[in-house]
């Protein structure tokens, strides 16, 4: 009786969309004559006043349908069927291996390339539009992916068969497919990168994994260095930022969607500089402490850079080097935070002084 | 052409159920008896099955020769398999995860599907209210019917299949986070509740 109490109470107060939403209520719809029946039919006699709401909900999942359903021919059932039961036995671990664990295809697919940026440079449109249109899928051959990397100390331009320029940024790494099908234009990225996308009716999907950015036409710049964390901003045009729980923001010029390590979303402006200088060769730092000054300047000139532990973090540093040399770089931080470096080929050490 | 590898002959594998004690058996002894190699139950999973596993696998890509491929190769698949195969509470749902993730394994392949938050064929999981239906009692039932039916459109294609699957599949919500690759149940029932929230605000605008 008391657990009946509490169902009711709760039934009450609900509303159209909780109703559409209930597994017990959904169950009951489905399956009027089955266990759940005594429950209803004594509920709604209990409450009129919500009679309309619930047929309305009942209606409403009971219409709902597919609404291109084919059915399976005949001559496929059959196919079918006998086709599995004629199959040849297949000796393990070879053939058509599938595991009801699926798993990315990502990292099985590409091999990890590493590609020095003066080929990145003359890697260019050579990609024929193709102008044959179909309206649904058809069987295509596999497509070959493109994969595009950085390691530190290199950035890059690409210059895509569509048009799209992308700048990829040092430690990171840009997947697409070598030529783009008709309906969509993916590339898969990660690290940072900037783009400036050639609008031509297709979708272009930038994907990261749990997050996508869709766009039209337009140039911004994306990061996402790790799980969780991802900053876009947008230049011109208009995104759309959507992740797989169907939550989407559309950003307007010159906003900025930040997501943090603790998955909390904000919405701001953005210094143009600081966050896509990098591309014009612009290396920045504002208000930067220790660790960001060694990461900055450790993934721009691609060095090794050891810290001597006497050196205090309480760095504010503020700078703006316009494709400067490694050497002129330090020699400002130097001046300005009064310690000492030593470049050693790859390896840059700062003493205290 | 080979018979597959026949199953070793056991007192199980040849048992002879009728139509109705297979209706009346829970899915796991369906399943155990398949895996043993009772060829009469694999009969009836495919009887059962085909035309919901077509019709399902037919919304990620709009191609019945594709998913018709698809559906042979995961009972092939299956079949080979059988003897090592797990426990399966709903065959149903099996079913659908090893069609879906054929599917999607042949769409990225051929470069037109993403790794799934978002399936890219405009037409996924398209849903249409049966025009029958009796909405509300007003002169403009058939324009409500439109309008939710655009409203439906609107929906991101994962937030339709998941309707789908909880009302034309009839699934529970685990079975939905275990089709759709959520880890956890609740992430399903904020899909189904986000995709609640904009169908109500066309259908009883406040």
């Amino acid at each position: 009786m008391d657990n009946k109490q509490k169902y009711i109470l709760k039934y009450k107060d609900y509303e159209l969309e909780d109703f559409l939403g209930d597994g017990y209520f959904i169950s009951w719809v489905k399956n009027p004559n089955g266990n759940s029946n005594h429950f209803w039919e004594r509920w709604i006699t209990e409450n009129v006043d919500k009679s309309e709401t619930v047929m309305q909900a009942a209606t409403i999942i009971r219409s709902m349908t597919y609404k291109n359903k084919p059915e399976l021919s005949n001559k496929a059932y059959v196919e079918i069927f006998e086709n599995v039961l004629k199959s040849e036995p297949v000796s393990e671990g070879k053939g058509n291996e599938k595991s009801s664990h699926p798993t990315s295809i990502w990292g099985t697919i590409f091999g990890f390339h590493k590609i020095a940026a003066a080929i990145l440079l003359i890697f260019c449109a050579w990609i024929i539009l193709d102008t044959y249109v179909v309206k649904e899928p058809v069987e295509l051959a596999p497509q070959k992916w493109e994969v595009r990397e950085n390691p530190a100390g290199i950035k890059s331009t690409i210059k895509m068969g569509d048009g799209t320029v992308v700048n990829l940024n040092s430690n990171s790494k840009l997947t697409f497919l070598e030529k783009f099908p008709d309906s969509l234009r993916l590339v898969k990225l990660e690290g940072e990168a900037f783009f400036d996308v050639q609008k031509d009716g297709r979708p272009f999907l930038v994907d990261l994994g749990k997050t996508q950015v869709e766009v039209m036409g337009t140039t911004f710049n994306v990061e996402k260095r790790q799980e969780g964390k991802l900053s876009v901003a947008l230049v011109s045009g208009k995104v759309k930022v959507k992740d797989e729980l169907g939550n989407q923001v559309i950003l307007k010029p010159m906003e900025m969607l930040k997501i943090n390590e603790k998955g909390e979303v904000s919405l701001t402006s953005f210094d143009t500089t600081e966050i896509i200088g990098w591309k014009d060769k612009i290396l920045l730092f504002k208000n930067s402490n220790k660790t960001e000054i060694i990461q900055k300047i450790s993934d721009w000139y691609g060095v090794e850079v050891q810290c001597d532990p006497k050196i205090k973090d309480n760095w504010a540093y503020s700078g703006e080097y316009h494709n400067e040399s490694l050497e002129n770089v330090l020699k400002g931080i130097k001046r300005t935070l009064n310690i000492d470096y030593n470049i050693n080929g790859k390896k840059v050490d700062l003493i205290q002084k | 052409m080979k018979p597959l590898k026949s199953p070793k002959i056991t007192a199980a594998s040849q048992r002879r159920y009728s139509e109705k004690e297979y209706q009346d058996m829970p899915d796991e002894s369906v399943w155990e008896s398949f895996c043993l190699g009772n060829e009469a139950t694999f009969s009836y999973i495919y009887k059962n099955f085909a035309s919901d596993l077509f019709s399902y696998g037919f919304q990620f890509c709009g191609d019945s020769h594709l998913v018709e491929d698809c559906m042979q190769n995961v009972f092939i698949y299956l079949r080979k398999k059988r003897e090592n195969l797990g426990q399966v509470k709903s065959i149903k749902s099996y079913l659908f995860k090893c069609i879906q993730y054929e599917i999607i394994k042949r769409l990225k392949e051929r470069g037109v599907l993403v790794d799934t938050n978002e399936y890219q064929y405009k037409k996924a999981f398209s849903i249409a209210l049966s025009p029958e239906t009796i909405m509300i009692e007003s002169e403009s039932q058939e324009q409500k019917r439109m309008m939710i039916n655009q409203a439906l459109d609107q929906l991101t294609s994962r937030q339709r299949q998941a309707l789908i699957l909880l009302y034309e599949e009839e699934m529970s919500y685990s079975e939905i986070a275990d089709i759709m690759g959520f880890s956890e149940v609740k992430s399903a029932r904020k899909l189904v509740y986000r995709a609640l929230a904009s169908l109500k605000e066309v259908i009883n605008p406040s």
